[in-house]
């Protein structure tokens, strides 16, 4: 995977343009939802802003991890994102605008999976800020604890340990989740829909 | 490592193989099928979704502009507005110059005659070497303006193999000739006719997009190439409705606004604006 991508940064900075599609398809749906949880319903514009400079940028990137490198940048455009906001009225807290977009219990159940995508996006954005950063870019952006720490300005080992504290959150979580699930179950709507409302006192502003 | 258990849960799970199995394909194997902690990771790094990948054409446009911006050594922008498009052709300028020069020089020559004008990326390229050729003015005076402009127009003599580009683009040493200078280069600048094709391409990505971000699009750097075709913000929906019906009216016909006039012989109105 690794060298597959580093092959592709080659080219794409030789000018290939199947290389950098490839870049973009390995990396842009990861980076969507770690942005999502930073900024909310303006991933997608953060994401378009960070594919712009990557694109910029990259005659100028001298090796490395490029996912780091690339997340590096969607971060830091996330963290400019947030600062122009706070200027503006408080917007509300993005695991709002979350859920109501985690519709896709029908495709979790095709998947045999116990919660959807979204839902499950949404429930680890309800995390401490720091712990949900350390689970989305070891997790969804499959970053190892090193690199992410180097995105985070953080050690490995303070990455490890937000991640656990994070899993071990989730996993309370999931047991409340599971126990309202059952008092319900005698009715016969649509059982997953996704319960963020015990999540809600976790939520701080993401940025600390 | 050190963590062995989770949650109080009682199931023994390495929390760094949890997070690292998220992303494989086939379901955990350590823990049992049930852990809803190895099903939420698991949801959260799904494969992606057709949606996710909505910004591909934007993404390769932006890809598209920046090399371009690189490849013709970067003539100035007439209506450049904003400064991180300088930014941006400055460093595709230095990036190609480190790179590619030598092929950019072989790419030059091997062009086909289509125009007979000197190349209008490097303006002082061409223009410079003119008045020290005929003239054959020492290269200080090139330096001090006042001089350059005094001597110039004694110096030079017509006929000396200099005709098109005297009148085209005086010496550089003379400052009130700066407006035929830009003007030279619009109407030959890099990609203004011949780059239809990614234009089409820029287009698509625009008109794909809602109301709303397309406003914000225009701004962007990458998009910025569309507004000066289009010589204006406003003009960008109509010369990409254009520009779409000679190179792709099929997509034009599927993607396209509904206030895209179909055209049999393949020119639009310009007069739809948005």
């Amino acid at each position: 995977m690794t060298s597959e991508l580093s092959q592709a940064v080659e080219a794409a900075q030789a000018g290939d343009e199947e290389a950098f599609r490839f870049l973009y398809r390995s990396l842009q749906p990861g980076l969507l939802r770690y942005l999502t949880a930073l900024v909310g319903a303006d991933a997608e514009d953060v994401a378009s802003e960070t594919w712009l400079q990557v694109a910029r940028d990259l005659p100028n990137f001298s090796g490395g991890e490029f996912r780091a490198w690339a997340v590096t940048i969607a971060r830091n455009r996330a963290m400019d994102h947030l600062r122009r906001q706070r200027r503006r009225p408080a917007l509300p807290v993005p695991v709002q605008e979350l859920s109501e977009l985690a519709g896709d219990a029908d495709t979790a159940e095709r998947a045999g999976e116990s919660i959807g995508t979204e839902a499950a996006l949404a429930m680890i954005a309800s995390l401490p800020p720091r712990e949900a950063e350390a689970v989305l870019l070891r997790a969804v952006v499959g970053l190892d604890a090193e690199t992410a720490g180097r995105v985070l300005g953080r050690r490995a080992g303070a990455v490890r340990t937000a991640a656990h504290r994070g899993l071990r959150r989730l996993a309370l979580l999931l047991g409340e989740r599971a126990e309202e699930e059952a008092a319900t179950a005698a009715t016969p709507a649509p059982p997953p829909r996704p319960r963020t409302g015990p999540q809600a006192p976790h939520a701080e502003p993401v940025d600390g | 490592m050190f963590l062995r258990r989770l949650g109080g849960s009682g199931a023994p799970t390495d929390p760094e193989q949890l997070l690292d199995a998220a992303r494989e394909a086939r379901p955990a194997t350590s823990s049992g099928p049930s852990d809803p902690l190895v099903g939420l990771l698991r949801a959260a790094a799904a494969p992606p979704r057709e949606r996710e990948l909505a910004g591909e054409q934007e993404a390769l446009a932006a890809f598209r502009a920046a090399r371009q911006a690189g490849a013709p050594a970067a003539a100035p922008r007439p209506r450049r507005r904003r400064f991180t498009a300088g930014v941006v052709v400055w460093i595709a300028g230095v990036a190609a110059t480190a790179t590619a020069g030598a092929a950019l020089a072989a790419v030059r020559l091997d062009q086909p005659d289509e125009r007979p004008a000197p190349p209008p990326a490097p303006i002082t390229g061409p223009v410079a070497p003119s008045p020290r050729a005929t003239g054959g003015q020492p290269d200080r005076d090139g330096a001090s303006p006042s001089r350059g402009e005094s001597e110039a127009p004694s110096v030079v003599t017509p006929g000396a193999g200099v005709g098109p580009t005297d009148g085209l683009a005086p010496t550089p040493p003379a400052p009130e000739s700066s407006a035929p200078v830009v003007d030279a280069t619009v109407q030959a600048g890099p990609g203004n006719s011949d780059n239809t094709a990614d234009r089409s391409g820029l287009c698509k990505a625009y008109l794909q997009k809602s109301e709303r971000q397309r406003e914000k699009a225009l701004r962007t750097p990458a998009f910025n190439e569309l507004v000066v075709a289009a010589g204006g913000a406003e003009n960008v929906m109509a010369y990409c409705q254009g520009v779409l019906a000679e190179t792709d009216p099929q997509w034009l016909a599927k993607h396209g606004p509904s206030t895209a006039p179909e055209s049999a012989d393949g020119q639009v109105a310009s007069t739809t604006d948005s």
